[in-house]
């Protein structure tokens, strides 16, 4: 008992202190910290998939599928309209294309145009893609329609973020 | 193209692909109690479907600016209305359609110099119902294939 060292009443003092001012210290700085990385925690939206269509429905042919997303856009939280056009390739792939006309935005149409049956067809001026979704030259649009991200899951299409190639 | 910062800077780089405009026609009474709500309802279909439209054509027709009006002056409305026209006319537009609910227009129609767009509208209901919605989308589809008539 005696050879126990003896804590004299400033280091006592200066123990206390410091652990106190410690807590006091992690206190304030915790919510800080908190704040500052809170961006990172946020589940990000890149990485939301919707579920759009069921497997089965797919074809070879390019059909379209419509969706609801949530949109927040500075002012306005609203809900926006998606829609792809989705078939099967030979391989037994699943591509989902996009519908927005990489020229200046007009909806394209899967086959809309007789003269090009095979096709995706821009109304607003001539633009054609071939059905992998590349632009055919000599037509408006310089760049393939984008490609969704998309995964198969219990039997159901998600489709993701659209991809610009 | 909407009337917008964004759209209107891009509308004025691409201007030769644009040659088509949609005018609103929008009228309203503010004197009449028993008038306001149903044009308030016209006004927000109007909205809907013009910008359908425009959703699905963005690359070759551009929105303008609601023209709103006070019901009842039909021949000094349709002199003002020209008179966007002209100026629109200017940067060129080749195709002018004015889109309304509002049936007086079918008389007038003669007088004015863009190609009128009546359509008969809903009774008051929900917007948000998949009926409207419906109503809306092929609404659209018709006045989409009637535009696409005059660019062929």
């Amino acid at each position: 008992m005696s050879d126990k060292q003896r804590v004299s009443r400033r280091q006592f003092l200066n123990y206390t202190l410091t652990g106190v001012g410690g807590f006091m210290a992690a206190g304030m700085l915790a919510p800080m910290v908190r704040f500052a990385i809170d961006p990172v925690l946020k589940p990000s939206a890149a990485g939301d998939f919707q579920s759009v269509a069921s497997v089965d429905e797919i074809t070879n042919e390019p059909q379209r599928f419509e969706w609801i997303v949530e949109q927040v856009d500075g002012w306005y939280e609203s809900e926006v309209q998606k829609t792809a056009w989705v078939y099967r390739t030979e391989d037994d792939e699943i591509v989902a294309l996009s519908p927005i006309c990489t020229h200046l935005g007009c909806t394209v149409d899967w086959a809309s145009n007789e003269e090009y049956p095979d096709e995706f067809y821009c109304p607003c001026h001539a633009g054609r893609y071939t059905k992998d979704g590349v632009n055919v030259p000599g037509t408006p649009p310089t760049a393939p329609l984008p490609l969704f991200d998309h995964k198969v899951e219990e039997g159901m299409l998600y489709l993701g973020q659209e991809q610009e190639r | 193209m909407q009337w917008t910062k964004d759209d209107t800077e891009l509308y004025l780089a691409e201007k030769k692909y644009v040659d088509t405009l949609i005018i609103p026609l929008i009228p309203f009474n503010p004197e009449t109690d028993g008038t306001i709500a149903k044009e308030a309802f016209q006004r927000e279909l109007n909205h809907l479907t013009t910008h359908l439209l425009e959703k699905g054509y963005r690359g070759r027709i551009l929105l303008a600016p609601d023209y709103n009006y006070i019901t009842g002056n039909y021949e000094a409305e349709s002199q003002r209305i020209n008179q966007w026209i002209e100026k629109f006319e200017k940067q060129p537009f080749e195709h002018v359609f004015l889109f309304t609910f509002d049936t007086k227009w079918k008389r007038w129609e003669k007088e004015l110099k863009g190609h009128l767009l009546w359509v008969p509208s809903l009774h008051e209901r929900n917007l948000q119902s998949t009926e409207t919605r419906s109503f809306v989308k092929e609404q659209v589809n018709q006045i989409s294939d009637l535009i696409k008539a005059y660019w062929d």
